[in-house]
């Protein structure tokens, strides 16, 4: 069996090899690749076998993919579109019922708030001369302040003014997360990169 | 070049349509590139697919200084590497058994022989199947887009000099394999 000589200089000359397949050597580096191989077998072996991979894999033509293949990414990105907008619909849904909910929730604070001041206060002059189906709404409405009172006294003496920003953070937060999700709609126009 | 700008400009805008042309200017080059790195025409369909998909949603960040061929074929080799290394650490089983790992048969034809394009193409497959997923990529991009050190660098998202490790590295890996067979 024919034992492979070794040369002390192949990992340099494969890196010049290599540089030469890609027209990257000068004449004076190409000069010295040349007479190293004329030479050195190992290396000359090396480099023909170098060469032939080069001819083979330039040799290869570009492979086109089967026909219908731009129609089927239009039609995934069609699919991911519509997923992407029923996302974003729900989202959007769940963000406007919480600041409808939120916004509830502040009239009636300020509902029972006009009540109590009422009671309070006593009757405006507007009132005393409106008809006496709305004194009686009116008086409903203060037994329900009534059961209110003791609750939402405490609290609003107690923690009032950070449950107000509390309230008006969370419906700030949401009526700006809902614009955003309309304005990044799917479908709608989209970030624009400066492009000319 | 106006014609493809303009096609980008209104893929910005939502136009599906606009992209669609795009893809049927590029889906050759991008296929190729999937194929010739995946080795299996179905998964390089596909991923050729989910190449063009990544480049609708990242398109606001294409830079018009650059080629945009060149920065698809980015994604897709980026894309094409993250499947390799995938593959790899989950490798599939075969009921064939494995492939031979000459890539040169003996009774094979020799290079200055007429071999069929079936022939041909099932030899580079097996040239390039040897290689590490980022060896290949370079010496695809090398062979197949004839692109230079620098342009290669920058689809990689690497340096000049890591390319022509790569290349010389991935030679010497296929030289030895023909030396083998």
């Amino acid at each position: 069996m024919e034992v492979k000589r070794q040369c002390d200089q192949s990992a340099e000359m494969a890196l010049r090899m290599s540089l030469a397949l890609d027209g990257q050597l000068d004449a004076g580096e190409r000069r010295a690749l040349d007479a190293h191989l004329a030479t050195c077998g190992t290396c000359q072996a090396e480099w023909e076998a170098m060469q032939a991979i080069s001819v083979m894999l330039s040799r290869s033509a570009m492979i086109g993919p089967p026909l219908g293949f731009a129609v089927r990414v239009e039609r995934r990105l069609g699919e991911r579109a519509r997923k992407r907008r029923q996302v974003f619909g729900s989202v959007a849904v769940l963000t406007s019922s919480l600041s409808l909910a939120t916004l509830t929730v502040v009239a009636v604070a300020i509902l029972i708030g006009a009540v109590l001041a009422w009671q309070w206060l006593g009757p405006l002059p507007a009132v005393q001369q409106g008809t006496e189906v709305a004194s009686k709404l009116a008086s409903g409405a203060g037994l329900l302040g009534k059961g209110a009172t003791l609750f939402l006294g405490d609290l609003l003496l107690q923690y009032g003014p950070p449950l107000a920003l509390a309230l008006a953070l969370g419906l700030v937060l949401l009526a700006g997360l809902w614009i955003w999700l309309v304005a990044r709609r799917p479908g709608g126009s989209r970030s624009h990169n400066g492009y000319a | 070049m106006d014609q493809e700008r303009a096609w980008i400009e209104q893929a910005l805008q939502g136009d599906r349509k606009a992209f669609g042309q795009l893809v049927r200017a590029y889906e050759r080059p991008v296929y190729n590139l999937t194929y010739r790195m995946l080795g299996d025409p179905a998964e390089a369909e596909d991923a050729a697919q989910e190449t063009f998909l990544r480049a609708y949603a990242k398109l606001a960040t294409y830079q018009p200084g650059r080629k945009f061929v060149n920065w698809v074929l980015s994604i897709a080799s980026h894309h094409c590497i993250d499947r390799l290394r995938r593959r790899q650490r989950a490798p599939q089983l075969s009921l064939d058994g494995p492939s031979p790992p000459v890539w040169l048969a003996s009774d094979a034809p020799q290079p200055d022989q007429v071999v069929s394009k079936k022939e041909q193409r099932e030899r580079v497959r097996r040239v390039l199947d040897a290689l590490p997923p980022d060896y290949r990529a370079a010496v695809v991009l090398r062979y197949w887009y004839d692109l230079s050190y620098r342009e290669i660098a920058e689809t990689m998202d690497t340096t000049e000099s890591a390319i022509k490790s790569r290349l010389h590295r991935a030679r010497q890996m296929m030289a030895e394999s023909l030396q083998a067979a």
